[in-house]
């Protein structure tokens, strides 16, 4: 097994005349925390859907977990969790409900165990009865990230995880992202506008931008690199701007 | 996909139609046009048979009732319209609230980034629905023959019973391509409104524009349960009758269900008109199962 969770080489992406990936070049060791910045249109969707296998890419390879996004699909599928941003869910059927449904489309044994598990892992328990239209944000956000995890992958993909959440809202989802790494040992790949977060949550970030990826290091290593920058936001805004350390 | 998956698809897309309260209101439906289709029935009976007795107690006429000679399928006659009308558009709401419904939840990638290909969940939601109106038909066809054995007065023979039955069989298979319909338009439309649309739209040139074009039949004709026969003396009309005809499913359905229910007007084989309804079942499955996943991805425009 590989020493990265995620490689990508030279991957590139166009739709028609607009290219939105020009040829990315990434890796992130297994075990990191990692996030991906960027402005909007950046592309950052964009990779996540193509690491998830749901978008192909125009050239390029990726290997996700182990396996190559574009001959082992199915065993990707197998290895990745994925939240995109703004899930609703079914909103008619109860937390129960559309956990068994996802946990059952993911061939889990078990399913019931199984959900309970997750629910308990997350501080959850005690809603699955309760209808998914009548969840808060931050709800479906913790649903989301519960139906990721049921099947027990190792890389976790989270598309703008903390997007119109209240601050208790994103602290709680930050101390989940945070245990779902060092308890559960899974690599987590998240796309987020909320430099503070990242700050906070992630040990490794990169910076993309119209595509391209502009910028990668740890956490640590970035806020060393800028010493005359108050902050991670100020960096970021520093490196898009094209001024590298 | 295996079939723990293809199982929960299906229990899925069950539990959904249920919820959204689907099954109460065409039960409801079904029943009600059932009741109708009984009650117009008896009410035609008793009303022919009153004069009747007037008529023979004056020494009028010595002939039988004719009621007497009608067979009591007579009774479940109606309920081949109201499939062909409202038992259609019930399927097409059907098929657009499954496929819409992962569209409005955005559940999608949810379900694509994990081991399920396209076409077999897509099948699976197909079977889903399948059963739900299978189990519906079932309902109705039991309800069908109580209200009949009710308005005739004595419980219906096993022949005539079989024969109401294989009526509602014949209805799944005519209702399963607008279930298809349906859904093709809740994937491929670019707006919710649209996907509820275009499939009604195809569905009245389906049921009422082309059997005009083949049969030069009055509009109003074409809600007689029994299909409009062919203009045969008019050139034009002969000659589009040859083109449209076969895409007519709502005059085929009419058709072969006349000669299931022993409708003295029906005529001739029901081979070609069930041949062309399981052609439109078997093209609108795979239609739906052939739908891309970049497809299936798309966003609304509204």
């Amino acid at each position: 097994m590989s020493d990265y969770a995620i490689s990508t080489t030279a991957l590139t992406k166009r739709y028609g005349a607009k290219q939105a990936l020009n040829e990315l070049t990434l890796s992130v060791p297994v075990g990191e925390i990692f996030g991906l910045l960027g402005h909007n249109g950046a592309g950052k969707t964009t990779i996540v859907n193509i690491l998830t296998t749901l978008l192909e890419p125009s050239s390029g390879t990726a290997v996700v977990g182990g396996h190559d996004i574009g001959t082992a699909a199915n065993q990707v599928r197998r290895t990745i969790g994925y939240l995109p941003e703004n899930v609703q869910f079914y909103d008619n059927l109860t937390l129960g409900e559309n956990l068994m449904f996802f946990a059952r489309l993911s061939g889990v044994h078990q399913p019931g165990r199984r959900i309970g598990e997750v629910l308990g892992f997350l501080d959850f328990t005690g809603h699955e009865s309760q209808r998914m239209g009548t969840f808060s944000k931050g709800m479906r956000q913790r649903a989301g990230i519960a139906q990721a995890i049921l099947h027990e992958p190792s890389v976790l993909f989270l598309d703008e995880p903390t997007s119109g959440l209240d601050p208790q809202g994103v602290a709680k989802l930050r101390e989940i992202i945070i245990d779902l790494n060092t308890e559960l040992g899974m690599t987590i790949f998240m796309n987020t506008h909320l430099l503070a977060e990242v700050t906070k949550t992630c040990t490794s970030i990169g910076i993309l931008s119209s595509g391209t990826l502009i910028y990668q290091d740890s956490v640590a290593a970035t806020l060393a690199s800028f010493p005359d920058q108050d902050s991670l936001e100020d960096i970021y805004l520093h490196i898009e701007a094209g001024q590298r350390p | 996909m295996n079939l723990n998956r293809w199982t929960a698809v299906i229990l899925h897309e069950l539990l959904c139609t249920v919820r959204e309260r689907l099954p109460q209101l065409l039960l409801a439906v079904f029943v009600g046009m059932i009741a109708a289709s009984a009650f117009i029935g008896s009410s035609a009976r008793t009303s022919v048979t009153g004069v009747y007795r007037e008529v023979l107690s004056q020494g009028l006429t010595t002939a039988p009732n004719p009621f007497d000679a009608f067979s009591p399928l007579y009774y479940a006659r109606n309920t081949v319209i109201y499939i062909v009308l409202i038992g259609a558009l019930l399927a097409i709401v059907i098929g657009v609230h499954s496929t819409l419904r992962d569209r409005l939840a955005k559940t999608t990638d949810l379900i694509l980034s994990r081991e399920v290909r396209p076409a077999s969940y897509l099948g699976a939601k197909l079977t889903g629905l399948a059963v739900f109106v299978l189990l519906l038909l079932a309902a109705s066809a039991v309800i069908n023959i109580g209200c009949v054995s009710v308005v005739v007065g004595h419980v219906l023979s096993f022949g005539d019973g079989a024969r109401i039955a294989g009526f509602y069989e014949l209805a799944w298979l005519f209702m399963l391509p607008f279930v298809a319909l349906g859904m093709l338009a809740g994937l491929y439309a670019s707006s919710a409104t649209s996907a509820l649309l275009i499939p009604i739209v195809v569905w009245s040139v389906m049921i009422f524009i082309l059997p005009l074009l083949g049969t030069a039949a009055h509009p109003v004709s074409l809600l007689n349960p029994v299909a409009s026969p062919p203009a045969a003396e008019a050139g034009f009309f002969s000659f589009t009758s040859g083109l449209v005809a076969p895409f007519s499913v709502g005059e085929q359905f009419k058709h072969v269900s006349a000669l299931i229910l022993s409708d003295p007007q029906a005529a001739g084989t029901m081979t070609g008109g069930l041949l062309t309804i399981a052609a439109f079942a078997v093209a609108g499955c795979l239609a739906v199962t052939m739908t891309r996943r970049e497809r299936m991805r798309c966003e609304f425009h509204d």
